[in-house]
């Protein structure tokens, strides 16, 4: 553990993030990477997603940093960071309750969108992330701006829930033909 | 068996490998690690290219802004380079502002294209006086396995190589730019610096392209800068074991031909 040991917790792991920004992911150029108002709220969210699905009781007295970067942002940067982060927690061996998936959704002319873009994204229509434990089907975190009837939460919910799984699906894909291919080159 | 000597005796581990004229990877001690290059990945920047040289990755992306010229060069543009060495590329750097390393090697990469005149300054200047281009060009380091000097270097080139600048008339009425991004033009690539790093094993062997491992058993580096007509552009050793002139002119000779292996993948692109 560095920096100041009083923040050590005696009965589980500290999951400490930091989310930043290249100066050239967006459109005009970031003056901060991170350490702005934004980054430090995703920064949080990110902290508050990963402490909810690493089984953080089983490193007492330790920390666990997850750094991510943006290079490019087309919409979607916390979902593509905590689906990134997934893949290197389980890269990393620290063992997790599940996968945690996550996708965004919009609402766009009565039709509920998932995965918005950029474009979509700056419209300013309502707009939902989700960050999704697919196998327990339980929500890590559900963040919504803008206003939404009550009527149209649950086919946004829908939208993103089943974009979750189709991410689920992709990183389960990738973790076990990882796997196989790192036991095949062990067993030789 | 190899693994317990390894830890226990690091370096004597290597000198057994550098006996027989090799290295634990496998290489020759003048040979460098696979080099790949990828151009314009990032549609947000300017100009951008991915090097990756072995484990050693990094990204440089670069932004055009207008600026006022400097007033003791009215004729000339900006190029700031930064290189930052994130804590996700390796454990050695933690959060927080920029790290010693970080800031040497953001400064070798300003001192070679002040040197190099890898681009001049006045092709940058859009109307004297008034308007210029600043090029931010910045470097993220991904992962950091060594020779990030080389990797940086060349990363810079190439960038700078895939930007496409707009063109940009001055509305005589009201005096304000306007950019046509349908006209693009590349910039004006005067010479092509290239780095080639050494590190010095037991104050005598010259090992090209180390790894971070090798880096930090070495006893020295030597960093040599060329451009297309192998000429010096930066000789960079920062104290470590001294190095006889006969030894320098070696890594000089070894850095012209790596130039051409470098040149030979640019053109490929």
């Amino acid at each position: 553990m560095r920096g100041s040991r009083s923040k050590a917790l005696h009965d589980r792991a500290l999951v400490n993030c930091q989310y930043s920004m290249a100066t050239f992911s967006t459109g005009e150029r970031k003056r901060r990477p991170h350490g702005d108002r934004k980054s430090s709220e995703m920064t949080l969210h990110l902290k508050q997603t990963f402490e909810a699905a690493i089984l953080t009781q089983l490193y007492p007295r330790s920390q666990i940093d997850i750094y991510v970067q943006i290079l490019q942002a087309d919409g979607g940067n916390y979902c593509a960071c905590v689906n990134a982060a997934t893949l290197a927690v389980i890269d990393a061996g620290i063992p997790m309750q599940d996968y945690v998936c996550a996708s965004s959704a919009g609402f766009v002319e009565d039709t509920a969108l998932a995965d918005l873009n950029y474009v979509e994204e700056a419209a300013g229509g309502p707009q939902v992330a989700l960050a999704l434990l697919p196998k327990s089907d339980q929500i890590a975190l559900l963040e919504m701006n803008a206003r939404l009837h009550e009527d149209h939460l649950e086919c946004v919910l829908d939208a993103a829930t089943a974009a979750c799984r189709a991410v689920h699906a992709v990183l389960d894909q990738v973790v076990r033909d990882h796997v196989r291919e790192v036991a095949t080159l062990l067993g030789e | 068996m190899a693994a317990g000597f390894k830890t226990v005796e690091p370096l004597e581990y290597y000198r057994r490998f550098l006996k027989e004229n090799c290295r634990p990877d496998g290489r020759e001690l003048g040979e460098f690690r696979a080099t790949t290059v990828n151009i314009g990945s990032i549609t947000t920047a300017d100009g951008s290219a991915l090097v990756k040289l072995g484990n050693t990755t990094v990204i440089c992306g670069i932004k055009a802004e207008f600026a006022a010229p400097p007033v003791d060069a009215t004729n000339k543009g900006y190029i700031v380079p930064d290189v930052d060495l994130p804590p996700l590329c390796s454990a050695r750097f933690r959060p927080g502002p920029p790290g010693e390393e970080a800031q040497a090697v953001s400064q070798f990469i300003a001192d070679v294209i002040e040197n190099s005149q890898i681009i001049m300054k006045e092709d940058l200047c859009i109307v004297n006086g008034k308007l210029a281009w600043v090029l931010y060009c910045d470097i993220i380091c991904l992962d950091y396995d060594g020779n990030i000097l080389d990797a940086c270097t060349f990363a810079l080139l190439a960038a700078l190589n895939n930007v496409q600048l707009p063109a940009v008339a001055i509305n005589e009425e009201t005096g304000l730019a306007e950019v046509n991004l349908k006209q693009k033009t590349p910039l004006n690539i005067r010479k092509y610096p290239v780095a080639t790093s050494f590190a010095i094993f037991d104050d005598t062997l010259l090992i090209v392209d180390p790894t971070a491992e090798e880096e930090d058993l070495a006893t020295g580096t030597v960093t040599i800068v060329t451009d297309e007509e192998g000429r010096l552009c930066s000789v960079h050793k920062p104290g470590g074991s001294p190095l006889t002139g006969a030894k320098l002119q070696d890594c000089i000779t070894r850095a012209i031909t790596r130039h051409k292996e470098v040149k030979q993948l640019m053109d490929k692109i």
